[in-house]
C-alpha cells in the first residue's frame, strides 16, 4: 500500500471520521478490487463517506492533494473497472444505502449509490412492483455500480439494460460539484441528456451518489421452455418464430458441452433425453391457458420446420427453477478448468456467422481447445469459454488465450460488434477498445471526461487512456 | 396390472401464500397452481413402473373443479394413459375424497393405488389411510421405494428414527415421501399427445356419494414476523444477552 502522509489521512479524516479512513493491507484486500484477479490492489487509502456532502469533500481535497479516485461499490465487477492497483484513495459508498421517496404515482424510487440490488427489488416486490433488472450478482452488486456500468443480465430481452430504469442520476464530478440530472422526469429535452453520458461511464466522469429508479408491474407467471436444436442457425429461427407469440422475458442458448458438463457436476436432470448440440432457454409470461396454447403451436411449427428436436416446459415453479439452473449453474460448472472468458455481443442476426467464425479460428490454431458458448443469445449477447487443457500450464494457456482474444476481436470487429456487450471496459479490455470504436469516437469520449473531470482524477487509465 | 394415481390442484410450492385480509381463507386469487408435489412423484412412480414392464395401465384421477384437468393434463403428459375428473366445488374434506376415490376405486379395480401422502395446502395426512379403510385394503405410507412382485407389493417406509419395509398383498394403496424418485420434466411431444388422452369426467352422484362438510374453516393468519437480530460488541455481551433477555442458558 502506498502511504499517504499523516496530514493527509487526518484531512480525510476529518471529513469522514477517524474510523472511515483505513490504510492498512485489509481495507485494501476488502475495497481496492472486483471479482477480477490479475491486479494486486494497491490504494494510498479507502474512505468510507456516508452522505453526498462527505463525498465532494473527498473529491474536493483528492483533487488539492492530486490523489486518484477509485469509486467503489459492490465490487462484482469482471472488467477490473473498480481495481485501485496505483495508488489511487478509493472511494466507498457502502454507507449512501437508504432507499426513500418512493412514489407509487411516479413509480420511482430513490436510492444511494451503496444500496444492494437485492435490497431494492426486494423493496419493489413490498411494494407490489418490480425492479427488472437482474443478474447472478444482485445480491452483491449496488445500485451505483449497475449504473456506473450499464449492467444488464437476464431479462434484457424484455426489460432492457440498467439505463432504461434510470430516471435520475446524482453525481459527484470531479471538481467536486454536484450533478443533478434528469430529476424523475419522463420526458426531458431541454437539451443534453446528460444523465445517459453518466451510465456506463464507468467511474470515469465522476462519483455516481445517487439514483432514481422507475419500476415496472410484477412479472406475473412465468413458464421456462427448453429446446433442443440442430444448429446455431435454427436457435435464430426460433427467436423469430417465438418473438411475437409470446411474450419473452429471457432468451437464452447453451451448448451440449455445457449441458453435459452442468447435469454431470450438479447433478441435475437432463431436460429430455434427445442429446441436441444445442439447446434454446425461452422464459415466457404464461398468464393463462392461451399462453400455453401459443407455446405449443411454436413448438409444433418449429419441429416441423426442422429447427427444434426435442423440447420440455415446465410444469411448477420449482420446475421453472430447475430448467433455469442448466444455463445459470454453467459459470461455476466450468470454473474448475480455470476458463477463459469473454463477454462480446453483435447483431442478433449476426451471432451464428460470429460464433462459427470464431469455433473455426480457435479449433484450427489450437485443436486441443475445449469452447463452451453460453449467453443471452436473444439480445445479440455471447460468452466465450475456453477450457484450460488440464495438461497446459496456466502461464502458456494465458499466453494462448491473449491471441485468442485478438482472434475473437478482429472477428467483432469485422461483424461490427462490442468488445464488450455487458461487463464494460476497465482495464481489461482497455486495450481492444479500438476494435469497437473508433480513433474520433474514443477521442471524444476524452475530451468529455476532461470538460467533467479536468484534473484526470476520477478512475484514471480506466477504459482508455488520456 | 391397472395403477391408480391421485393429482391435486395446490398453490405452487414456491408461491408466497397470503392471508386473506378479513382471515376467512388464503388469497387464492391470481396465484399459480401447480400439481401437489407429493402427488407429482405419485405420478412419476406410476409411469416408471409401466416403463418397468409391471403396470399395464396408469389412470390419473383428479377431484375438483373445471381447472384440475389442468394437472390431469399434466399427469397424462408425464406418461400416464387416461384422466378422471370428479366434478367437485370448493374444498373438499378428506373424508369425501377418499369415499370418492373409493368409488373410482370400485369402477377402475386397479392393482394399485398411488397417492401423496399429503397435499401442501391441507397438509392433512389422511386421505390414503381414509381410502384404506374404506377400501378394506392394505396401505403401504411414506414410501420411498417401492418394489412390485407378483401379487404383492413391498414398500419402504420413511418412519421416524430410520425406515420400516412392509409386505402387502396386492390390490394396496401407497402414499409418497420426497425421496420415492424426482419426477421428470414433461416433454413437449407428450403435452401435445396428452391432449388426445381420454378424459372422463364423473359427479359425486355417479359415484354414489353425497358431498358432506364437517368441519368450518374458523379463522387464517399468517405466522408471526421475525425480528430483526442484531449485532453485539464482545462475547461477554452476547453471553449476558443469551442468560438474561433470552435465558436460554
Amino acid at each position: 500500500m502506498t502511504a499517504l502522509a499523516e496530514e493527509q489521512l487526518s484531512a480525510l479524516a476529518a471529513i469522514v471520521g477517524a474510523d472511515r479512513v483505513l490504510d492498512g493491507p485489509a481495507g485494501a484486500e476488502q475495497y481496492g478490487r472486483d471479482w477480477t484477479r490479475a491486479h494486486v490492489p494497491a490504494p494510498c487509502a479507502v474512505v468510507l463517506p456516508g452522505s453526498i456532502a462527505e463525498v465532494q469533500s473527498v473529491v474536493r481535497y483528492a483533487r488539492r492533494a492530486g490523489l486518484a479516485i477509485v469509486p467503489s461499490g459492490g465490487r462484482t465487477g469482471l472488467s477490473a473497472g473498480a481495481v485501485a492497483a496505483r495508488g489511487e484513495l478509493v472511494l466507498v459508498l457502502d454507507r449512501l444505502n437508504g432507499i426513500d421517496d418512493f412514489s407509487p404515482v411516479d413509480r420511482t424510487v430513490r436510492c444511494g449509490a451503496g444500496v444492494v440490488t437485492a435490497e431494492l427489488q426486494a423493496y419493489a416486490e413490498a411494494k407490489g412492483l418490480f425492479y427488472p433488472v437482474d443478474f447472478a450478482s444482485a445480491g452483491s452488486s449496488q445500485v451505483g455500480g449497475n449504473v456506473a456500468t450499464n449492467a444488464g443480465g437476464i431479462k434484457v430481452i424484455r426489460h432492457g439494460m440498467t439505463r432504461d430504469w434510470v430516471v435520475g442520476v446524482k453525481l459527484v464530478t470531479g471538481t467536486g460539484e454536484l450533478l443533478d440530472l434528469n430529476r424523475g422526469l419522463i420526458k426531458n429535452n431541454a437539451g443534453y441528456d446528460l444523465r445517459h453520458l453518466v451510465i456506463g461511464s464507468e467511474g470515469t466522469l465522476g462519483v455516481i451518489v445517487e439514483v432514481t429508479v422507475s419500476l415496472a408491474d410484477p412479472p406475473g407467471d412465468l413458464a421456462v421452455m427448453v429446446l433442443g436444436v440442430p444448429d446455431l442457425g435454427a436457435i435464430m429461427d426460433v427467436l423469430h418464430c417465438a418473438r411475437g407469440r409470446l411474450e419473452l422475458h429471457a432468451f437464452e442458448f447453451f451448448s451440449e458441452e455445457a449441458l453435459a458438463r452442468v447435469v454431470e457436476h450438479q447433478e441435475l436432470q437432463r431436460p429430455f433425453d434427445t442429446a441436441a448440440p444445442f439447446y434454446a432457454l425461452l422464459e415466457f409470461a404464461q398468464p393463462d391457458e392461451a399462453a400455453l396454447e401459443a407455446a405449443m403451436a411454436v413448438f409444433e411449427e418449429t419441429v416441423e420446420q426442422g429447427w427444434v428436436l426435442d423440447g420440455c416446459v415446465s410444469q411448477s415453479v420449482a420446475q421453472a427453477q430447475s430448467l433455469w439452473r442448466l444455463r445459470e449453474d454453467i459459470s461455476e460448472t466450468i470454473s474448475r478448468w480455470t476458463p477463459y472468458k469473454n463477454d462480446i455481443s453483435t447483431r442478433v442476426s449476426d451471432v451464428p456467422g460470429f460464433l462459427a467464425e470464431v469455433d473455426a479460428v480457435v479449433s484450427e490454431h489450437y485443436p486441443d481447445f475445449q469452447i463452451i458458448w453460453f449467453g443471452h443469445i436473444g439480445d445479440g449477447n455471447v460468452h466465450l469459454n475456453v477450457l484450460k487443457p488440464d495438461e497446459l500450464p496456466m502461464d502458456e494457456f494465458q499466453a494462448r488465450c491473449g491471441e485468442v482474444s485478438r482472434w475473437v476481436f478482429e472477428i467483432v470487429q469485422r461483424h461490427g460488434g462490442s468488445v464488450s456487450a455487458e461487463h464494460g471496459v476497465g482495464l481489461l479490455k482497455k486495450e481492444y477498445l479500438s476494435y469497437s470504436r473508433s480513433e474520433t469516437e474514443i477521442e471524444l469520449m476524452r475530451g468529455i471526461k476532461r470538460v467533467f473531470d479536468p484534473d484526470g482524477i476520477m478512475n484514471p487509465g480506466k477504459i482508455f487512456d488520456l | 396390472m391397472k395403477v391408480l394415481v391421485a393429482v391435486k390442484r395446490v398453490v405452487d410450492y414456491n408461491v408466497k401464500v397470503r392471508a386473506k385480509a378479513d382471515g376467512s381463507d388464503v388469497d387464492l386469487n391470481n396465484v399459480k397452481m401447480s400439481i401437489n408435489p407429493f402427488c407429482e412423484i405419485a405420478v412419476e412412480e406410476a409411469v416408471r413402473l409401466k416403463e418397468a414392464g409391471v403396470a399395464t395401465e396408469v389412470i390419473a384421477v383428479s377431484i375438483g373443479d373445471k381447472a384440475c384437468q389442468e394437472q390431469i393434463r399434466t399427469a397424462l403428459a408425464l406418461g400416464a394413459d387416461r384422466g378422471i375428473q370428479v366434478e367437485t366445488e370448493g374444498a373438499v374434506e378428506p373424508l369425501v375424497v377418499a369415499k370418492l376415490l373409493k368409488g373410482v376405486v370400485e369402477k377402475e379395480e386397479p392393482q394399485l393405488v398411488i397417492l401423496g401422502k399429503q397435499s401442501i395446502d391441507g397438509d392433512n395426512n389422511q386421505t390414503g389411510q381414509m381410502l384404506g379403510a374404506l377400501a378394506g385394503m392394505p396401505q403401504g405410507t411414506f414410501a420411498s421405494v417401492v418394489k412390485v412382485d407378483g401379487d404383492r407389493v413391498q414398500v419402504t417406509r420413511e418412519v421416524d428414527g430410520g425406515l420400516q419395509t412392509v409386505s402387502l398383498t396386492l390390490p394396496a394403496i401407497v402414499t409418497t415421501d420426497l425421496r420415492l424418485n424426482e419426477p421428470r420434466y414433461a416433454s413437449l411431444p407428450n403435452i401435445m399427445k396428452a391432449k388426445k388422452k381420454q378424459l372422463d369426467v364423473y359427479t359425486p352422484a355417479d359415484l354414489g356419494v353425497e358431498v358432506t362438510k364437517h368441519l368450518t374453516l374458523v379463522k387464517v393468519e399468517p405466522p408471526a414476523e421475525r425480528q430483526a437480530g442484531i449485532k453485539v460488541e464482545s462475547v461477554d455481551e452476547l453471553v449476558d444477552k443469551l442468560k438474561n433477555e433470552a435465558k436460554v442458558i
